[in-house]
C-alpha cells in the first residue's frame, strides 16, 4: 500500500512538472508582452522585463518559477494587480476560498443527491418514479451548464426575484443557491444514472440472492449489500467530477459574476499575466492531481478485489 | 411411428416377433422426394451483424424518435438558411433589438402595403448601412423577366414595387397609414445596362421569428448558422479523435511489450493533466500564429482552414492533442481482447499475415465499439466548443456557434432572455438527441452490454 502511494506520488510530481513546463512554454508563445500597452515605450518594456526577470533565458525563468514554488513563493502579479503578490490575490482576497467553497458544496450536493436518487430509481425499477428520474437525468446531462445557469438567472433571479442576480462574493446564503445548482446539476444527474445502472448490476449478483434467501428485507439488501458494491463506478467518477466542477466554475463564475479562481484564470490568460497564469495553473493542478490520488486510494479501500499495482483494464 | 416404439422399447424386443409385428414398413425408409426435402428444411436467411443491429436499433423507440428529431435539427441547420431571406452576418440598421415577431417602424410601414403589390424592393430591408439607393443603374429579376431601370437621384426610405403581376410597372412610392401615396413610375427596359447592380426583391416582409440582436442581425438565421457550425465542429472533432485514438490504441495493443508500456504511460500522463487549463491556454496561444499562417500562406490547405477561422481550427488542434486518450484506451482494450480469441489463433496457425488478421478479424470486430464511441464523442465535442465560445475563446464574430450566441446574449440577459434561451434550447436538443442515438447504437451494436 505504502509503496503504491509512494509510486503514485512520484507520478503526481512528474505530472505536475510536465503541466508547469507545458504551460510555461505555451504561455511564452503568446505574441506580445504583458507590459505592452498603447502608451508603453520599448525602453519601459525593457525595464519592466528586467525588473521581473523576463529578460532571462526561458529555461532559467522556468527554473526560477519552480524553485520559488517549492519555497511557497507564488511571485507577484505582472499586470492585473501589478506588484501584488499572487498568493495574496488568490488566498487573502478570497478567490481560492470562494471557488473551493462553491466547488466543494457542488460536489457534496452531487453525491448527497445523486446516490440516493440512483438508489431510489433502482429500488423502484419499472415504476413511474424510475421513469421520471430517467427522463430527468437524461435531459440533465444534455443541458450545458451555462444554459442552465442563465435559465435559473432569468426565472428565479429576474422574473420571480427570489434570489439575487449578482452573486458577488457569496456573502449571503441565498447567493449560493443558483451557482451551486448550476454547478452540480450535471453531476447529480450523471451520478444518479451511474448509481442506478451499477445498483441493478449488483442486484443480480449471487450474494444478493443469498441474502434474499436468508430472508433479509429488500430495503436492507439495497442499502447494505448492493450499495457498497455499486459505489465503485461512482467513486471512479469522482476524479473526473472534480475536473468537471472546475470546468463548470469558469462558466458559473462568469454567469453570476463571482470573482473566483476560474474567472480569474480566464482573465489572466487573456491579459497575459504570466505569473498569475503559472500560479493559478499550479494551484489548480495540485488540487486535481491530489483529488485523483485520493480517489484511487478510496477506490482500493472500498473494493479490496482491485489490485493497485496493475494499471491496465 | 412414435406410437409403435412406445409400446416396445428396444430393451424389450421380443426376438420371436417378425419385423412386420413392429409396425415398421419398408416404405417408411424410402429416400425422401425433393418436395418432402424442401418442406423439412427450415429456410432462414443468414442475418448479418449490421442487419441485426439495424433491426435492434429500429425497435428502440426512444432512439428512433431521437434520430428523427436530430434529422429535423440537421434540416434546420443546413436547409433552414436557404428558406429565410436573412443572412447570419447581415446587419439591418433599422431592425436592431427586435423581439420575436416584432417589426421595426420601416418594416411595419412596408408590411402594411404588402397585400397590394406582387413584390418589392425596400431600402429598409437591405443589409448594412444602406438606407437608400444611390443614383445609378439597377436591375432585378422577377418571374423570368428582367427589369432594369435608372435612378437619376438618390432614393431614400422608399420602396420600388411591381404591381399587378405581368403588368410591369416599377414605381417609387411613399407610404402613409397603409396606403400607397405619391408613386412615381420609373422607366425600365428588359436589357441590363452595363454596370447595373442587382437588387434582391422580396414578396413579403419576413418576420424575425426570434428577434434580432443589438447589431440588427436576425437571430433565427444566426442560430441556424450557429447550429451548423457546432454540428460540423462536433463531427470533425470526433473524427479527429477517432483517427488518432484508434491508430494509437491499435499500435499499442498490437505491439505489446515495451512499446505498449511506454505508450500507455504517455496516455496516463495526458489523462491526469487538468486539460481545461491547457485548453484555455491553447485557444489563446494558437489563435495569432494560425491567423498569421493563414494570411501568409497561399496553399489550398491554409485557404480551406482560414475559411473556418482560427478559433475553430485551434479547437480541432486541441482535440487532436488532448482528447484522443479515451478512444485509444478503448481501442487498445478491444485489440488486446480480440488478440486472444481462438479465431485469431487459428488464423495465425493457418499462416495468415498480420495485415490480413488486422483487416479480416480485428477491424470488423472493433467497428461497433468505434461507432459507439465516436457517436458519443460528438456531443461532448459540441459541449466543449460551446463552453469555449461561451468564455469568448472559440469562434469569433461575425461567425457564430451556439456557444458564442449564448455568450453574446449574456450581457443583456435581463432584458432579452430569449436571445440566450433559443440557441441554448437548440444546443440542448442537439446534445440530448445525439446522446440518445449513441445509447441506442450501443444497445444495438453491442447487445452484451445491455442491462
Amino acid at each position: 500500500m505504502l509503496i503504491y502511494i509512494a509510486k503514485r506520488l512520484a507520478a503526481a510530481v512528474a505530472t505536475l512538472l510536465l503541466i508547469m513546463t507545458i504551460t510555461f512554454f505555451l504561455m511564452n508563445t503568446i505574441p506580445g508582452s504583458p507590459f505592452l500597452t498603447e502608451k508603453s515605450t520599448p525602453q519601459q518594456i525593457e525595464l519592466a522585463n528586467q525588473k521581473y526577470g523576463l529578460d532571462k533565458p526561458l529555461v532559467v525563468q522556468l527554473k526560477n518559477y519552480l524553485v520559488n514554488y517549492c519555497k511557497g513563493d507564488l511571485g507577484v502579479s505582472l499586470k492585473m494587480q501589478e506588484g501584488t503578490p499572487v498568493k495574496d490575490i488568490l488566498f487573502r482576497q478570497g478567490k481560492f476560498g470562494l471557488s473551493m467553497r462553491l466547488g466543494l458544496l457542488a460536489v457534496l450536493v452531487a453525491v448527497v443527491l445523486g446516490i440516493p436518487l440512483g438508489c431510489l430509481a433502482a429500488y423502484k425499477r419499472g415504476t413511474w418514479v424510475d421513469g421520471l428520474l430517467r427522463v430527468l437525468t437524461t435531459v440533465g446531462v444534455a443541458i450545458p451548464t451555462f444554459v442552465l445557469a442563465a435559465t435559473l438567472l432569468i426565472y428565479l433571479g429576474v422574473k420571480a426575484q427570489l434570489l439575487p442576480v449578482l452573486s458577488g462574493s457569496l456573502t449571503n446564503w441565498k447567493a449560493y443557491i443558483m451557482p451551486v445548482i448550476s454547478l452540480s446539476f450535471y453531476d447529480v444527474c450523471y451520478i444518479a444514472k451511474l448509481t442506478r445502472t451499477s445498483m441493478l448490476d449488483a442486484i443480480n449478483q449471487d450474494y444478493i440472492r443469498t441474502a434474499r434467501a436468508k430472508g433479509v428485507k429488500n430495503k436492507w439488501i439495497v442499502l447494505k449489500h448492493a450499495l457498497r458494491n455499486s459505489l465503485i463506478p461512482v467513486v471512479t467518477f469522482l476524479g473526473p467530477l472534480i475536473a468537471f466542477i472546475i470546468t463548470g466554475s469558469f462558466v458559473v463564475e462568469t454567469t453570476f459574476s463571482i470573482p473566483g479562481l476560474g474567472k480569474y484564470f480566464v482573465e489572466s490568460v487573456i491579459n497575459r499575466d504570466y505569473t498569475v497564469i503559472m500560479a493559478t495553473t499550479f494551484v489548480v493542478s495540485i488540487l486535481v492531481i491530489a483529488m485523483n490520488l485520493v480517489v484511487d486510494i478510496v477506490y482500493k479501500v472500498i473494493d479490496p478485489r482491485i489490485t493497485l499495482s496493475s494499471t491496465d483494464e | 411411428m412414435k406410437q409403435a416404439f412406445k409400446e416396445f422399447s428396444p430393451f424389450q424386443v421380443n426376438p420371436d416377433k417378425v419385423w412386420a409385428d413392429y409396425n415398421i414398413n419398408a416404405s417408411d425408409f424410402e429416400p425422401a422426394t425433393e418436395s418432402e426435402k424442401e418442406s423439412m428444411v427450415e429456410i432462414r436467411k443468414s442475418v448479418s451483424y449490421w442487419r441485426d443491429a439495424a433491426r435492434r436499433f429500429k425497435n428502440n423507440t426512444v432512439s428512433m424518435v431521437a434520430l428523427g428529431i436530430f434529422i429535423v435539427v440537421l434540416l434546420f441547420a443546413f436547409l433552414g438558411p436557404s428558406l429565410i431571406p436573412y443572412d447570419y452576418a447581415n446587419q439591418y440598421r433599422s431592425s436592431q433589438k427586435l423581439g420575436p415577431f416584432e417589426y421595426s417602424d420601416q418594416e411595419a410601414k412596408i408590411k402594411s402595403i404588402e397585400d397590394q403589390v406582387d413584390c418589392m424592393f425596400a431600402t429598409a430591408l437591405q443589409p448594412g448601412s444602406s438606407t437608400g439607393l444611390d443614383p445609378g443603374d439597377y436591375y432585378f429579376k422577377f418571374k423570368g423577366n428582367t427589369y432594369c431601370f435608372n435612378l437619376d437621384k438618390k432614393l431614400s426610405d422608399s420602396v420600388i414595387i411591381l404591381k399587378d403581376g405581368e403588368l410591369s410597372t416599377v414605381r417609387e412610392v411613399h407610404i402613409m397609414n397603409g396606403e400607397i401615396k405619391r408613386s412615381t413610375p420609373l422607366a425600365f427596359t428588359s436589357e441590363v445596362a452595363e454596370g447595373a447592380k442587382e437588387l434582391t426583391i422580396a414578396k413579403k416582409v419576413f418576420p424575425h421569428m426570434v428577434g434580432t440582436d443589438s447589431q440588427g442581425r436576425d437571430l433565427l438565421a444566426r442560430t441556424m448558422y450557429g447550429a451548423r457550425v457546432s454540428i460540423i465542429i462536433g463531427i470533425v472533432a470526433a473524427l479527429i479523435v477517432l483517427v488518432i485514438g484508434s491508430i494509437y490504441g491499435a499500435i499499442s495493443g498490437l505491439c505489446g511489450g515495451v512499446v505498449d508500456f511506454v505508450m500507455m504511460r504517455i496516455v496516463e500522463l495526458i489523462y491526469s493533466v487538468p486539460e481545461i487549463l491547457l485548453v484555455l491556454l491553447l485557444q489563446v496561444v494558437l489563435k495569432d500564429p494560425l491567423q498569421k499562417w493563414f494570411d501568409a500562406s497561399n496553399s489550398w490547405f491554409a485557404n480551406a482552414l482560414s475559411t473556418l477561422g482560427a478559433g475553430i481550427v485551434s479547437i480541432f488542434i486541441t482535440f487532436a492533442l488532448l482528447y484522443w486518450v479515451t478512444m485509444s484506451r478503448i481501442v487498445r482494450g478491444q485489440v488486446l481482447m480480440l488478440k486472444k480469441q481462438e479465431y485469431v489463433t487459428a488464423a495465425t496457425a493457418l499462416g495468415a499475415s498480420n495485415g490480413r488478421i488486422i483487416r479480416r478479424h480485428l477491424l470488423p470486430n472493433c467497428v461497433g465499439q468505434l461507432v459507439i464511441t465516436t457517436c458519443l464523442q460528438i456531443p461532448s465535442a459540441i459541449f466543449l466548443e460551446s463552453f469555449l465560445s461561451f468564455l469568448g475563446l472559440g469562434v469569433s464574430a461575425p461567425m457564430a456557434s451556439l456557444g458564442s450566441l449564448c455568450s453574446d446574449a449574456l450581457g443583456t440577459i435581463t432584458i432579452f432572455p430569449y436571445r440566450l434561451l433559443f440557441p441554448g434550447a437548440v444546443l440542448t436538443i442537439i446534445v440530448l438527441t445525439l446522446n440518445l442515438v449513441g445509447d441506442g447504437l450501443r444497445d444495438a451494436l453491442d447487445p452484451r452490454l445491455k442491462k
